[in-house]
């Protein structure tokens, strides 16, 4: 009798340090296949991250009479410097909330984490302002390749992929997979392999942003809702309605194409047409927190609106959200697919998996299957592993919620 | 209930609006028309007649008035269900709609009876064979089938059995052949249903999954119910268990999905039907964007929000049919 209860103790003990995140972590790694399916995404990230470095044309080096040349890095673009100084601030990032969770204590560790992640995103915004500003943009024609091969040029070493994503040879236009060309190559000559690794930079980017900003505006109007409730709740829910009651996909065909092409358009409206399940979600969880005593008290302090309903209120409502922002990543990267597929992505030289995808039956009506199979296969991969993690994730915060979706 | 549904109906008609309200705003905000995308650059037309051309076919569409004068235009004709001319077309929206409608609803009707006749059965077996490998296996299949691209399955199969370069055993394009009008009535019926496998078998793969999850999961909440025990318990047969007791409970909630399901149907599937020239509602929304035709966009809008409204309020109601402990008094 007294030794179970002193194993109840200690095991309670063993427990007490265990936080929130922690708890859905090891649940989460529970399952091999969530956890392949999340190792698959960070492959992914990596591709999209050193995408320059893994296909380009421009060696990294190059001896040219001589002198040592470094083209590759010469050439690297704007959003090529944005991206690389996103992702060290990301690490940076992660890093920093395994030392807070050492370090920091537990009571104010929400604080410092806001405030780190405050810093971490105007870090990326300046940097990416700057990078913009000053990295000059080079249109680099040399043809690094010939150089070597006529012997001008010596000691070139060159990317694994030694092709740019904007290449057009039409002699080599619609070539079956080879030695060359592993993936084959596309209806200008363009390198397909290339192109997949360029073209998940704009799937992933679709999908986080759009995604960004539809949780951003489902939680603020799903908070204001279900904060406020009555005449406000009962207008507001008719927005919510009209928004769901529209054709989705007819609205964004309808504003991709009667709006001038661009990546930015994209993201925005696939955020703007997505944001009503976070924000019926917020709404009822608001409904139920609103009643609470801690929000009670946090209203009876005076403390403001913002920081009643972001601070207090929306920790104990966010992670659905997470979950639904895993999901909508996954529905974010089919929806841009599709809509390339149809005609209304961004422009051709830049890569996009829907577009390649599309090509692969053309006018000449020979069946190029390699351009429709390998960016398909892409796409298949990339949305099952995110539906993946998003499951999984559901299962490890909560698995009530297995049943509601 | 019959409050209820008026209520429902009544909160409809601004919903609707605003889903109107919103569409054309969107189209009219949008640089550029319909008028200028069909004169093109302009040729070798001189600038002042082009300029008159210009008016005068704005006139024509009324597009050269203040935009909530044409709003309100457009809404008295609606009111009176008249929806305009097409402009590509020349003719009136409604006659297109009507051509279009009937072939995306063959469509996904067959494709609809296909996902319940495979998914029923197989939602029933991975119930009962819960978390042995039947159900583990179909589960992943399924969901495997769920993620994959329509756009994948769709030129893969366009291209591997309807082109010079493999197999040359389906039509590449359309809903029949040339001249299949003359054809007697089986010949034609067989001819059509060739031109259908296609698009039918990329519009119900991936609905397997979502069903048979639904399925499975209705079948696993009745087969722990204490009903089912007392069934065994009287001695009943397996078979009997199963099927005259908790399949015909979990069958009715999965019935109510249809009712989801509707606006899918009539609204069909911008990428598979053009992906086969299917001429349905999905190519005809699809023709309308990419040429700017506002009155077929607004036409589509229109019915396509109706059709979600009322596939939501006959979820509802088929939802408080089925199963009796659902009140009406406390949702909304």
């Amino acid at each position: 009798m007294s030794s179970s209860a002193t194993g109840k103790q200690s095991q309670a003990k063993a427990n007490w340090g265990v936080s929130y995140g922690e708890m859905v972590w090891r649940e989460f790694v529970k399952s091999r296949l969530s956890a392949a399916s999340l190792i698959f995404v960070v492959v992914l990230f990596l591709l999209a991250i050193f995408a320059p470095f893994l296909a380009n044309d421009k060696p990294f080096v190059i001896r040219v009479d001589g002198r040592l040349h470094f083209p590759l890095f010469r050439n690297l673009r704007p959003n090529d410097y944005c991206v690389f100084l996103a992702a060290t601030v990301g690490i940076f990032q992660l890093l920093l909330i395994r030392r807070n969770r050492r370090r920091i204590d537990p009571s104010i560790r929400g604080a410092v984490f806001w405030r780190q992640i405050c810093i971490s995103s105007s870090t990326i915004l300046i940097g990416g302002i700057l990078a913009f500003v000053f990295v000059p943009r080079r249109l680099d024609a040399t043809d690094y390749k010939a150089l070597v091969a006529s012997g001008e040029a010596s000691d070139a070493i060159f990317a694994p992929i030694p092709y740019g994503y904007a290449r057009t040879e039409l002699k080599l236009r619609e070539q079956p997979p080879s030695r060359r060309h592993w993936l084959g190559t596309d209806d200008v000559g363009s390198d397909v392999l290339c192109r997949l690794i360029h073209g998940s930079r704009i799937s992933l980017s679709v999908g986080f942003v759009a995604v960004g900003i539809s949780s951003v505006i489902g939680i603020f109007v799903g908070a204001i809702l279900g904060y406020f409730g009555g005449k406000v709740d009962f207008v507001g829910m008719r927005i919510v309605e009209i928004m769901m009651a529209i054709p989705t996909f007819f609205l964004i065909i309808t504003i991709v194409a009667f709006f001038p092409r661009s990546l930015l358009n994209i993201m925005i409206i696939i955020g703007i047409t997505s944001w009503t399940g976070d924000a019926r979600f917020i709404r009822a969880e608001f409904f139920k927190l609103r009643r609470q005593d801690f929000v009670q008290a946090a209203v009876s302090l005076g403390l403001p609106l913002r920081s009643i309903l972001f601070r207090h209120m929306l920790p104990n409502g966010i992670a659905p959200v997470l979950v639904n922002a895993t999901f909508g990543i996954a529905g974010a990267i089919f929806i841009e697919a599709a809509l390339s597929f149809l005609g209304f992505g961004v422009a051709p030289p830049t890569p996009s998996w829907g577009q390649m995808l599309s090509l692969g039956v053309g006018t000449t009506g020979r069946f190029l299957w390699w351009l429709t199979l390998f960016p398909g296969l892409a796409i298949f991969f990339t949305v099952m592993a995110y539906n993946l993690v998003g499951e999984a994730l559901r299962d490890a915060i909560d698995p009530r919620l297995r049943k509601a979706v | 209930m019959s409050t209820y549904i008026v209520r429902r109906l009544l909160l409809m008609i601004p919903t609707l609006l605003g889903i109107t309200v919103m569409v054309f705003a969107i189209s009219r905000i949008a640089p550029g028309d319909p008028v200028s995308l069909a004169m093109g650059p302009g040729g070798q037309m001189d600038a002042e007649r082009a300029a008159d051309v210009r008016k005068a076919r704005m006139q024509l569409y009324g597009l050269d008035k203040p935009v909530h004068i044409q709003y309100g235009r457009w809404l008295w004709r609606v009111v009176r269900f008249d929806f305009g001319d097409s402009i590509k077309h020349h003719r009136p929206v409604i006659e297109l709609i009507k051509e279009r409608l009937p072939i995306t609803l063959t469509l996904n009707l067959i494709a609809f009876v296909i996902i319940y006749v495979v998914s029923l059965p197989l939602g029933v077996l991975a119930a009962v064979r819960h978390k042995q490998f039947f159900d583990r296996a179909s589960s992943v299949a399924l969901f495997m089938l769920w993620s994959l691209p329509s756009m994948l399955v769709g030129q893969m199969l366009i291209g591997y059995f309807c082109g010079p370069t493999f197999k040359n055993w389906f039509p590449p394009a359309g809903l029949s052949s040339n001249y299949a009008d003359q054809l007697p009535f089986f010949p034609w019926l067989a001819d059509r249903l060739w031109h259908l496998v296609l698009p039918v078998f990329c519009l119900t793969y991936a609905g397997f999954a979502y069903l048979t999850k639904q399925v499975r999961a209705g079948m696993l909440d009745n087969l722990q119910a204490d009903y089912v025990r007392t069934a065994r318990a009287k001695g009943l047969s397996n078979w009997a268990v199963i099927f005259r007791h908790a399949f015909r409970n979990s069958v009715i909630p999965v019935i109510t999905i249809m009712a989801t399901l509707l606006p899918m149907m009539l609204g069909g599937s911008v990428i598979i039907e053009r992906i086969f020239s299917v001429p349905g509602m999905g190519l005809l929304a699809f023709e309308a964007v990419t040429t700017r035709d506002y009155n077929v966009v607004m036409a589509v809008a229109t019915i396509g929000g109706l059709m979600n409204l009322i596939g939501l309020l006959l979820a509802d109601i088929a939802y408080a049919i089925a199963d009796p402990r659902i009140s009406f008094e406390s949702s909304v």
